[in-house]
Protein backbone atom coordinates (compact mmCIF):
# COMPACT_ATOMS: atom_id res chain seq x y z
CA UNK A 1 0.00 0.00 0.00
CA UNK A 2 1.55 3.20 -1.11
CA UNK A 3 2.09 6.18 1.08
CA UNK A 4 1.04 8.36 -1.82
CA UNK A 5 -2.50 7.03 -1.65
CA UNK A 6 -2.89 7.99 1.99
CA UNK A 7 -1.25 11.34 1.40
CA UNK A 8 -3.77 12.16 -1.26
CA UNK A 9 -6.65 11.38 1.09
CA UNK A 10 -5.06 13.41 3.86
CA UNK A 11 -4.71 16.31 1.49
CA UNK A 12 -8.37 16.08 0.51
CA UNK A 13 -9.38 16.05 4.18
CA UNK A 14 -7.16 19.03 4.95
CA UNK A 15 -8.75 21.14 2.26
CA UNK A 16 -12.08 20.81 3.96
CA UNK A 17 -11.65 19.58 7.52
CA UNK A 18 -15.33 19.59 8.43
CA UNK A 19 -16.28 17.73 5.30
CA UNK A 20 -18.35 14.67 6.20
CA UNK A 21 -20.05 13.52 2.98
CA UNK A 22 -18.71 13.85 -0.56
CA UNK A 23 -22.11 13.77 -2.23
CA UNK A 24 -25.72 14.25 -1.12
CA UNK A 25 -26.55 10.58 -1.75
CA UNK A 26 -23.93 9.55 0.82
CA UNK A 27 -25.64 11.64 3.47
CA UNK A 28 -29.01 10.24 2.46
CA UNK A 29 -27.81 6.63 2.60
CA UNK A 30 -26.30 7.22 6.02
CA UNK A 31 -29.49 8.79 7.33
CA UNK A 32 -31.66 5.97 5.95
CA UNK A 33 -29.51 3.32 7.64
CA UNK A 34 -29.45 5.16 10.95
CA UNK A 35 -33.19 5.87 10.97
CA UNK A 36 -34.16 2.31 10.07
CA UNK A 37 -31.94 0.93 12.81
CA UNK A 38 -33.41 3.41 15.28
CA UNK A 39 -36.88 2.25 14.39
CA UNK A 40 -35.83 -1.34 15.05
CA UNK A 41 -35.93 -2.83 11.54
CA UNK A 42 -32.39 -4.02 12.18
CA UNK A 43 -29.69 -3.35 14.72
CA UNK A 44 -26.67 -1.21 13.94
CA UNK A 45 -24.51 -4.26 14.68
CA UNK A 46 -26.31 -6.21 11.98
CA UNK A 47 -25.70 -3.36 9.60
CA UNK A 48 -22.05 -3.13 10.62
CA UNK A 49 -21.54 -6.84 9.92
CA UNK A 50 -22.76 -6.28 6.38
CA UNK A 51 -20.59 -3.21 6.02
CA UNK A 52 -17.54 -5.11 7.25
CA UNK A 53 -18.23 -7.85 4.70
CA UNK A 54 -18.37 -5.31 1.87
CA UNK A 55 -15.24 -3.53 3.05
CA UNK A 56 -13.40 -6.84 3.46
CA UNK A 57 -14.25 -7.93 -0.07
CA UNK A 58 -12.91 -4.66 -1.41
CA UNK A 59 -9.80 -4.82 0.79
CA UNK A 60 -9.00 -8.28 -0.53
CA UNK A 61 -9.04 -7.00 -4.09
CA UNK A 62 -6.90 -4.01 -3.12
CA UNK A 63 -4.38 -6.21 -1.35
CA UNK A 64 -4.24 -8.64 -4.27
CA UNK A 65 -3.89 -5.97 -6.95
CA UNK A 66 -1.84 -3.52 -4.94
CA UNK A 67 -4.31 -0.76 -5.67
CA UNK A 68 -5.59 1.93 -3.36
CA UNK A 69 -9.09 3.16 -2.78
CA UNK A 70 -10.22 6.67 -3.46
CA UNK A 71 -13.02 7.27 -1.05
CA UNK A 72 -15.63 4.75 -2.18
CA UNK A 73 -16.58 3.92 1.39
CA UNK A 74 -20.20 4.94 0.90
CA UNK A 75 -20.45 2.62 -2.09
CA UNK A 76 -19.74 -0.19 0.35
CA UNK A 77 -22.13 1.38 2.81
CA UNK A 78 -24.96 1.51 0.29
CA UNK A 79 -24.36 -2.03 -0.90
CA UNK A 80 -24.37 -3.26 2.70
CA UNK A 81 -27.67 -1.49 3.29
CA UNK A 82 -29.21 -2.90 0.12
CA UNK A 83 -28.10 -6.43 0.99
CA UNK A 84 -29.42 -6.20 4.52
CA UNK A 85 -32.79 -4.81 3.44
CA UNK A 86 -33.13 -7.48 0.77
CA UNK A 87 -32.16 -10.29 3.16
CA UNK A 88 -34.72 -9.13 5.66
CA UNK A 89 -37.34 -8.80 2.96
CA UNK A 90 -37.82 -5.15 3.82
CA UNK A 91 -37.13 -3.59 0.43
CA UNK A 92 -35.10 -3.80 -2.72
CA UNK A 93 -34.16 -0.76 -4.77
CA UNK A 94 -35.68 -2.14 -7.99
CA UNK A 95 -39.03 -3.01 -6.41
CA UNK A 96 -40.78 -0.13 -8.12
CA UNK A 97 -39.63 -0.87 -11.60
CA UNK A 98 -42.31 -3.45 -12.29
CA UNK B 1 -16.24 9.83 -8.19
CA UNK B 2 -14.83 7.37 -10.63
CA UNK B 3 -15.14 4.26 -8.53
CA UNK B 4 -17.32 2.44 -11.01
CA UNK B 5 -15.51 -0.84 -10.75
CA UNK B 6 -18.43 -2.78 -9.36
CA UNK B 7 -20.92 -3.17 -12.11
CA UNK B 8 -23.56 -5.34 -10.54
CA UNK B 9 -26.07 -2.48 -10.55
CA UNK B 10 -27.14 -0.63 -13.63
CA UNK B 11 -27.90 2.64 -11.96
CA UNK B 12 -25.59 4.91 -10.04
CA UNK B 13 -25.65 5.19 -6.28
CA UNK B 14 -27.66 8.41 -6.20
CA UNK B 15 -30.50 6.76 -8.16
CA UNK B 16 -30.37 3.65 -5.97
CA UNK B 17 -30.58 5.67 -2.78
CA UNK B 18 -33.46 7.66 -4.21
CA UNK B 19 -35.30 4.46 -5.12
CA UNK B 20 -34.75 2.97 -1.67
CA UNK B 21 -35.95 6.12 0.01
CA UNK B 22 -39.08 6.20 -2.15
CA UNK B 23 -39.96 2.58 -1.42
CA UNK B 24 -39.34 2.85 2.30
CA UNK B 25 -41.35 6.05 2.48
CA UNK B 26 -44.18 4.46 0.55
CA UNK B 27 -44.20 1.56 3.00
CA UNK B 28 -44.38 3.98 5.88
CA UNK B 29 -40.99 2.93 7.24
CA UNK B 30 -39.28 6.26 6.69
CA UNK B 31 -40.12 9.91 7.06
CA UNK B 32 -38.08 12.03 4.61
CA UNK B 33 -38.17 14.96 7.02
CA UNK B 34 -36.51 12.78 9.64
CA UNK B 35 -33.73 12.05 7.15
CA UNK B 36 -33.15 15.76 6.66
CA UNK B 37 -32.84 16.13 10.41
CA UNK B 38 -30.25 13.34 10.65
CA UNK B 39 -28.18 14.80 7.84
CA UNK B 40 -28.31 18.24 9.40
CA UNK B 41 -27.34 16.82 12.78
CA UNK B 42 -24.23 15.05 11.47
CA UNK B 43 -23.25 17.74 9.01
CA UNK B 44 -23.50 20.66 11.35
CA UNK B 45 -23.91 19.76 15.00
CA UNK B 46 -22.32 16.44 15.96
CA UNK B 47 -18.65 16.87 15.17
CA UNK B 48 -15.14 17.33 16.50
CA UNK B 49 -16.05 20.56 18.25
CA UNK B 50 -17.71 18.33 20.87
CA UNK B 51 -14.53 16.38 21.45
CA UNK B 52 -12.57 19.62 21.59
CA UNK B 53 -14.75 20.76 24.50
CA UNK B 54 -14.06 17.50 26.31
CA UNK B 55 -10.31 17.85 25.80
CA UNK B 56 -10.22 21.50 26.84
CA UNK B 57 -12.10 20.66 30.01
CA UNK B 58 -9.74 17.78 30.78
CA UNK B 59 -6.80 20.16 30.33
CA UNK B 60 -8.19 22.74 32.72
CA UNK B 61 -10.04 20.67 35.30
CA UNK B 62 -7.96 17.95 37.00
CA UNK B 63 -11.00 16.29 38.54
CA UNK B 64 -12.76 16.13 35.19
CA UNK B 65 -9.63 14.65 33.60
CA UNK B 66 -9.68 11.88 36.21
CA UNK B 67 -13.33 11.16 35.56
CA UNK B 68 -12.73 11.14 31.82
CA UNK B 69 -9.89 8.64 32.09
CA UNK B 70 -11.90 6.48 34.50
CA UNK B 71 -15.17 6.46 32.54
CA UNK B 72 -15.21 8.46 29.34
CA UNK B 73 -18.81 7.60 28.46
CA UNK B 74 -20.07 9.18 31.68
CA UNK B 75 -17.66 12.12 31.60
CA UNK B 76 -18.62 13.00 28.04
CA UNK B 77 -22.27 12.76 28.92
CA UNK B 78 -21.73 15.37 31.64
CA UNK B 79 -21.16 17.82 28.79
CA UNK B 80 -24.28 16.63 27.00
CA UNK B 81 -22.60 14.41 24.43
CA UNK B 82 -24.13 10.97 23.92
CA UNK B 83 -25.76 8.95 21.17
CA UNK B 84 -25.07 6.20 18.66
CA UNK B 85 -21.49 4.88 18.70
CA UNK B 86 -20.92 6.51 22.06
CA UNK B 87 -22.08 3.72 24.34
CA UNK B 88 -18.64 2.57 25.42
CA UNK B 89 -16.11 5.33 25.12
CA UNK B 90 -12.52 5.15 26.34
CA UNK B 91 -10.21 8.16 26.59
CA UNK B 92 -6.48 7.59 26.12
CA UNK B 93 -4.02 10.29 27.01
CA UNK B 94 -0.89 11.33 25.13
CA UNK B 95 2.16 12.17 27.22
CA UNK B 96 5.85 12.82 26.61
CA UNK B 97 6.38 9.04 26.65
CA UNK B 98 3.23 7.66 25.04
CA UNK B 99 1.46 8.50 21.81
CA UNK B 100 -1.95 6.98 21.06
CA UNK B 101 -3.35 6.32 17.61
CA UNK B 102 -6.88 5.13 16.80
CA UNK B 103 -7.99 3.04 13.84
CA UNK B 104 -10.82 0.71 12.90
CA UNK B 105 -9.23 -2.00 10.81
CA UNK B 106 -12.50 -3.66 9.77
CA UNK B 107 -14.61 -0.74 8.68
CA UNK B 108 -14.93 2.73 10.14
CA UNK B 109 -15.97 2.60 13.81
CA UNK B 110 -15.50 6.03 15.31
CA UNK B 111 -16.79 7.87 18.40
CA UNK B 112 -19.62 9.82 16.77
CA UNK B 113 -20.86 11.82 19.78
CA UNK B 114 -17.46 13.47 20.27
CA UNK B 115 -15.94 13.45 16.78
CA UNK B 116 -18.89 13.20 14.39
CA UNK B 117 -18.49 10.98 11.34
CA UNK B 118 -15.01 9.88 10.27
CA UNK B 119 -13.02 11.68 7.57
CA UNK B 120 -12.28 10.00 4.28
CA UNK B 121 -8.70 8.97 5.13
CA UNK B 122 -9.84 7.18 8.31
CA UNK B 123 -12.03 4.90 6.21
CA UNK B 124 -9.39 4.29 3.54
CA UNK B 125 -7.66 0.98 2.95
CA UNK B 126 -4.34 2.83 3.07
CA UNK B 127 -4.93 3.94 6.66
CA UNK B 128 -6.73 0.86 7.95
CA UNK B 129 -4.18 -1.56 6.55
CA UNK B 130 -1.11 0.27 7.81
CA UNK B 131 -2.02 1.88 11.13
CA UNK B 132 -1.43 -1.35 13.06
CA UNK B 133 1.56 -2.72 11.16
CA UNK B 134 3.39 0.56 10.59
CA UNK B 135 2.01 3.28 12.87
CA UNK B 136 5.17 5.37 12.76
CA UNK B 137 5.10 5.31 8.97
CA UNK B 138 1.46 6.42 8.98
CA UNK B 139 2.23 9.21 11.42
CA UNK B 140 5.08 10.32 9.20
CA UNK B 141 2.59 10.59 6.34
CA UNK B 142 0.65 12.97 8.52
CA UNK B 143 3.82 14.96 9.12
CA UNK B 144 4.38 13.71 12.65
CA UNK B 145 7.75 12.20 13.48
CA UNK B 146 8.02 10.80 16.97
CA UNK B 147 11.34 10.20 18.64
CA UNK B 148 12.30 6.57 19.19
CA UNK B 149 11.77 6.73 22.95
CA UNK B 150 8.06 7.55 22.56
CA UNK B 151 5.90 4.45 22.75
CA UNK B 152 3.18 4.32 20.11
CA UNK B 153 -0.04 2.59 21.19
CA UNK B 154 -2.52 1.70 18.49
CA UNK B 155 -6.15 1.20 19.47
CA UNK B 156 -8.31 -0.80 17.09
CA UNK B 157 -11.91 0.20 17.62
CA UNK B 158 -13.36 -2.80 15.84
CA UNK B 159 -15.21 -4.17 18.85
CA UNK B 160 -17.64 -2.22 21.00
CA UNK B 161 -15.16 0.28 22.35
CA UNK B 162 -14.67 3.69 20.74
CA UNK B 163 -11.54 5.67 21.58
CA UNK B 164 -10.87 9.36 22.05
CA UNK B 165 -7.28 10.57 22.22
CA UNK B 166 -6.58 13.35 24.69
CA UNK B 167 -3.78 15.19 22.93
CA UNK B 168 -1.04 16.97 24.84
CA UNK B 169 -1.74 20.54 25.74
CA UNK B 170 0.73 22.70 23.85
CA UNK B 171 3.21 24.88 25.69
CA UNK B 172 2.57 28.60 26.04
CA UNK B 173 -1.14 28.13 26.63
CA UNK B 174 -1.19 28.76 30.38
CA UNK B 175 -3.27 31.88 30.25
CA UNK B 176 -5.87 30.56 27.85
CA UNK B 177 -9.47 29.97 28.84
CA UNK B 178 -11.28 26.70 28.32
CA UNK B 179 -13.09 28.19 25.30
CA UNK B 180 -9.85 29.41 23.76
CA UNK B 181 -8.27 26.02 24.33
CA UNK B 182 -11.22 24.21 22.77
CA UNK B 183 -10.70 26.32 19.64
CA UNK B 184 -7.18 24.97 19.09
CA UNK B 185 -8.01 21.28 19.54
CA UNK B 186 -8.17 19.60 16.14
CA UNK B 187 -10.06 16.54 15.01
CA UNK B 188 -6.89 14.85 13.80
CA UNK B 189 -5.22 15.31 17.18
CA UNK B 190 -8.11 13.45 18.82
CA UNK B 191 -7.59 10.49 16.47
CA UNK B 192 -3.88 10.66 17.23
CA UNK B 193 -2.45 11.54 13.84
CA UNK B 194 -1.18 14.96 14.79
CA UNK B 195 0.00 17.05 17.71
CA UNK B 196 -1.53 20.38 18.50
CA UNK B 197 0.74 23.23 17.57
CA UNK B 198 1.07 26.10 20.03
CA UNK B 199 -1.28 28.89 18.97
CA UNK B 200 0.32 31.73 17.06
CA UNK B 201 -2.04 34.35 18.36
CA UNK B 202 -1.62 38.00 17.70
CA UNK B 203 -0.91 39.60 21.05
CA UNK B 204 -0.05 36.27 22.63
CA UNK B 205 1.54 36.60 26.01
CA UNK B 206 5.13 36.59 24.97
CA UNK B 207 6.57 36.26 21.53
CA UNK B 208 8.22 32.90 21.16
CA UNK B 209 11.73 33.00 19.81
Amino acid sequence: MSTAALNKLIEVARLDPEHVFSAPWEARAFAIALKLSESGLFTWDEFRDHLIAEVRASDRIRARDGTSDHGEYYDHFLRALERLLAEKGIATSNERES
Amino acid sequence: MSGDHHNTDDSGPAARVKALEAILTEKGMLDPAALDAVVDLYETRVGPRNGARVVAKAWTDAEYRKRLLANATAAVRELGFAGPEGGHLVAVENTDRVHNLVVCTLCSCYPWPVLGLPPVWYKSFAYRSRAVSDPRGVLKDFGLELSADVEVRVWDSSAEIRYLVIPQRPKDTDGMSEDELAAIVTRDSMVGVEKIAPPARAGAKRARA
